[in-house]
């Protein structure tokens, strides 16, 4: 048996798997803390592609052409992405925690609308991709893009990190204590606004990380953010809401199984996942990871 | 005018006939233009009003309610499409029924998401009805041997009577205004007044021996019928339809309508559909930026508007009428 094209679809789908871990872990965070569920959240990922771009263009021009230029660039736009979003927890989101569900929603869904439009206004209407010029690298009968182990490393690396931010430190854990309940944080003398802008800032940091990461492996197109936030609904469902753990789990799910179902129905890939999503919300409707608490 | 008579049933009433009357005299205007945004504005107001059974009246948020849009526009085509004539004619007769067919396959496909979707509630319910929507849009967008995938269904031309856009849009106003009478009934109801204490209090709603989720369920089907019926004027209207009907970003659409309008009343979404679509029409005449106009209208709504057009008329109406009259009480 030639098990060339499913080592390559396998590795497509760690990729995938890794970039909608990242774009979810956010996602999942913001919701846990904020009860916030972030629509913009795939807009601001493309959002960060772009900048990731143009910084990567930029530097090229200046210094001449080289892989390692993503590296500041990816941290540049990342930086920039958090700042982003600190702000907007700040100047919008901030407004509307007193609000209901639907109002909170409307707002981010407003936001898709507006960067979508201002990234378009900037950008243009042409993809964006940045091609590095790496050789594939032969193994299993197949010829693998090598990036493929960066952007898994990377996701990994960011997993492993998380955790033990959450985990081990003073921070991470006065986050998490915000999850089960906020208002025993705030009444121990923890400045809570502040820490809701600091997640904010992370969840969209992180965001910017998974649209730098992602760019060299395919474009960066206009409306892409429609479909990926709806797969990153379907990862924190999945997991269930603020676990960590299981939107890992559930992001390799869904990267793995879309990539398989390209394999044997092309246009049914994302058909599958939300058949998942829907066996999942009807047998454990918080999440396979999750607890019943927040339910 | 009572006060208590505002108190309960609010403008709905002089609103819903301002609009009809107005509603009645676009074709005056010049050119066909006007006639066909206002044609759009009922079809997609009756989608919103839809929503709004579940929104306003039984407090769910469904984030795949334009599945059912969806379905009913494609039940509608497809038995339109095998109704005409080879010369693409359809008989008046087959035309109706065409029509009619909306609502019942609508009806159906609710019946099978509702279901699922009402042991559900908040966040939740709003998460299965997407994965409902988006999964029934990947099987139209995909099974092309049935639905024609991504083409569509095209050539859903009218009979040559309804060709004529004042023809075709005072049979869209005399369904959309049979419909929005039906969903008024259905509201003011005994029926009507369980979705509100669902909305409000669901436990409370049990202990009284409400049966919570066969109650929801009903009211599911019913919006999804409506939906259904929109659906099948949509057909005709665009003479096609295609997957983006099942979508997202159109269940977001009738999600816009209802907070601009206001979801507190009958009419509000189609109030809502009145601004949305019409703006549309007026800035998509100046820029390509209509995603950043709405998109800043919508962010402007939520901050500074709470409770959409109609809420804040009331508001002010009642704020006026309490301080006229005794100056003591403070309005309910």
């Amino acid at each position: 048996m030639d098990i060339g094209p499913y080592v390559l679809q396998l590795f497509s789908g760690l990729s995938r798997a890794m970039v909608l871990f990242l774009l979810s872990a956010g996602l999942s965070l913001i919701f846990g803390v904020m009860n916030i569920l972030n629509f913009a959240h795939a807009t601001l990922w493309l959002l960060s592609g772009y900048i990731t771009f143009s910084i990567f263009t930029f530097l090229s021009e200046q210094l001449g052409a080289s892989p390692w230029l993503l590296l500041p660039a990816i941290v540049g736009a990342t930086a920039l992405m958090a700042l982003i979003g600190f702000a907007l927890e700040r100047f919008l989101i901030r407004r509307t925690y007193e609000r209901d569900l639907p109002e909170q929603l409307l707002l981010t869904f407003a936001l898709v609308l507006i960067i979508g439009d201002l990234i378009k206004l900037v950008w243009g209407v042409e993809n964006r991709r940045i091609n590095l010029g790496v050789q594939p690298v032969e193994m299993f009968d197949t010829l693998i893009n090598p990036y493929h182990f960066v952007i898994v490393g990377s996701g990994v690396a960011v997993a492993a990190g998380l955790w033990f931010f959450l985990h081990r430190t003073r921070l991470g854990k006065i986050v998490r204590a915000a999850v089960y309940n906020r208002n025993m944080v705030s009444a121990l003398g923890i400045p809570i606004p502040l820490i809701y802008g600091l997640v904010f800032a992370a969840g969209v940091g992180l965001a910017g990380l998974a649209g730098g990461v992602f760019l060299p492996l395919l474009p960066m197109a206009l409306g892409v953010d429609h479909d990926v936030i709806v797969q990153c609904f379907a990862v924190v469902v999945i997991g269930g809401f603020g676990s960590m753990l299981g939107t890992f789990v559930a992001s390799i799910i869904v990267g793995v199984v879309y990539a398989f179902s390209i394999l044997f129905w092309p246009d049914g890939a994302l058909a599958m996942i939300f058949l998942i999503v829907i066996v999942v919300l009807i047998w454990r409707p918080w999440g396979l990871f999750g607890t019943e608490l927040r339910f | 005018m009572q006060p208590g008579w505002l108190a309960r049933h609010g403008l709905t009433v002089p609103v819903a006939i301002l609009m009809l009357v107005l509603f009645l005299l676009v074709p005056l205007l010049p050119g066909e233009y006007w006639t066909q945004v206002a044609t759009e504005i009922l079809i997609l107001g009756l989608f919103a009003m839809s929503f709004n059974l579940l929104y306003g009246y039984m407090g769910q948020i469904s984030f795949g309610h334009a599945a059912f849009f969806g379905v009913g526009a494609y039940a509608s085509a497809m038995l339109f499409t095998r109704l005409k004539t080879a010369g693409g004619e359809i008989g008046m007769l087959d035309f109706f029924l065409s029509l009619a067919a909306g609502p019942p396959v609508a009806a159906v496909a609710a019946l099978i998401v509702g279901f699922f979707c009402v042991r559900l509630t908040g966040i939740y319910f709003a998460m299965l009805s997407l994965a409902f929507g988006e999964l029934l849009f990947y099987i139209v967008f995909s099974w092309y041997s049935f639905t024609k995938g991504d083409d569509g269904i095209q050539g859903l031309l009218p009979p040559s009577f309804f060709q004529d856009a004042v023809n075709f849009y005072y049979l869209t106003l005399a369904i959309v205004t049979l419909a929005l009478l039906a969903m008024w009934r259905i509201t003011e109801s005994p029926f009507g007044y369980i979705m509100r204490t669902l909305r409000d209090n669901q436990r409370r709603a049990a202990f009284l021996g409400i049966n919570v989720r066969l109650h929801m369920l009903i009211n599911f089907v019913i919006a999804g019928s409506f939906a259904g019926l929109a659906g099948a004027l949509w057909g005709p209207f665009s003479r096609s339809v295609n997957p983006g009907l099942l979508g997202w970003q159109e269940s977001g659409i009738a999600v816009f309508m209802t907070l601009i309008g206001g979801a507190g009343s009958i009419v509000g979404p189609l109030l809502g559909s009145v601004i949305y679509t019409m703006l549309q029409a007026v800035v998509k005449m100046y820029t390509v930026y209509w995603p950043l106009t709405i998109g800043t209208i919508i962010l402007l709504i939520v901050l500074f508007l709470p409770g959409g057009v109609l809420g804040l008329v009331e508001k002010r109406i009642k704020a006026r009428r309490s301080g006229d009259g005794d100056a003591g009480s403070r309005e309910a």
